[in-house]
């Protein structure tokens, strides 16, 4: 299986989804599927509740496809819809969000793929992400699994886009900190 | 070297054949569904209602639901009290309209004893309109 390129958002078959097309469908699940699990999984830590997830994902999206608006915000709609499966999901187990960093950079400017990890990291890279807390993880997984707009990453969280810029900076920042720091260390 | 994106789908590549399976029932479940339209005009029916009452029923349920009791309590006292205020009108209109069809009765009692008088006075006089032959006679004399 090849890895899902983040696509033209115009590409995508939304519209002919809408019209109930299950090829149109096929594309969308396909494209999506992977990083969508790959969100949820980093969130729930849980095999087959990212699973789940993504299933409840996939048929609430062919069930409330009529409520998006813009069919090229078609990626953070099914985003939001599975981050809210997941709120959820820690809701029922009384989970509580750790947080927060009160003040917000000036300005954010980074790419996601400014972070470059080498092989012999990337156990530690996860374990690293890992140690982040929800929300900046959450935020920081959006940002670097489908290389979403700040303002659409605050959309699929619910968060304020301050808010947004200062998880996603302070959680670079911990993360830039802690490679270096290990990499200093194996030197 | 890898991006973060490249390690973290990478990663979760076993799970692919999973979300194949999870993505092939979905687009399954897709096609078992009903013509489009029809689905559409349900679909965006049951969106509205469902998302009324995830967003604004279920997040406040118990304002809601102390709300329809305040509302049930103010509808029940308003249902008591207005039987009660109906037989006091009952009562007082019963009585009103006896009233009334005292006077009304006098009133009718007192318009037929001045008839007589009225049969008594002058007739006005009717005219009426002789023929044209009568009319020349009596210039002729």
């Amino acid at each position: 299986m090849t890895m899902p390129e983040v696509a033209d958002i115009e590409q995508l078959p939304v519209s002919q989804a809408r019209a109930g097309e299950p090829a149109a469908w096929d594309t969308l699940f396909r494209r999506y599927q992977l990083p969508l699990y790959v969100y949820v999984f980093e969130l729930v830590r849980n095999e087959q509740a990212g699973l789940d997830i993504v299933q409840e994902t996939f048929i609430a999206a062919v069930k409330y496809l009529g409520s998006l608006r813009e069919d090229a915000k078609f990626g953070s709609w099914l985003f939001g819809i599975a981050h809210q499966k997941c709120i959820q999901r820690w809701r029922k187990r009384r989970e509580v969000l750790l947080e927060e960093i009160p003040e917000s950079p000036d300005e954010f400017e980074d790419g996601p793929d400014d972070l470059l990890i080498r092989r012999e990291q990337e156990i530690e890279f996860m374990n690293l992400l890992n140690q982040l807390p929800l929300p900046q993880r959450s935020v920081l997984l959006l940002h670097f699994i489908e290389d979403f707009p700040l303002e659409e990453i605050a959309r699929i969280t619910e968060a304020q886009l301050g808010t947004v810029k200062s998880r996603l900076h302070y959680a670079k920042k911990s993360l830039r900190k802690l490679l270096e720091a290990k990499n200093e260390n194996a030197a | 070297m890898k991006t973060p994106r490249e390690i973290l789908l990478a990663r979760h590549q076993a799970a692919a054949p999973k979300l194949d399976a999870i993505r092939q029932s979905t687009v399954a479940a897709v096609c078992d569904r009903r013509p489009a339209k029809l689905r559409r005009s349900q679909t965006t029916a049951t969106t509205i209602f469902q998302t009324i009452w995830l967003e604004l029923v279920l997040p406040c349920r118990r304002i809601w639901t102390g709300l329809a009791a305040v509302w049930l309590l103010i509808f029940i006292v308003n249902i008591s009290q207005h039987d009660a205020s109906k037989v006091v009108a009952t009562k007082s209109t019963t009585m009103g309209m006896m009233t009334t069809f005292r006077d009304e009765q006098k009133m009718l009692n007192e318009l037929l004893a001045t008839r007589s008088f009225a049969a008594d006075a002058e007739q006005p006089r009717i005219y009426l309109p002789k023929p044209r032959t009568e009319k020349f006679e009596t210039i002729a004399v």
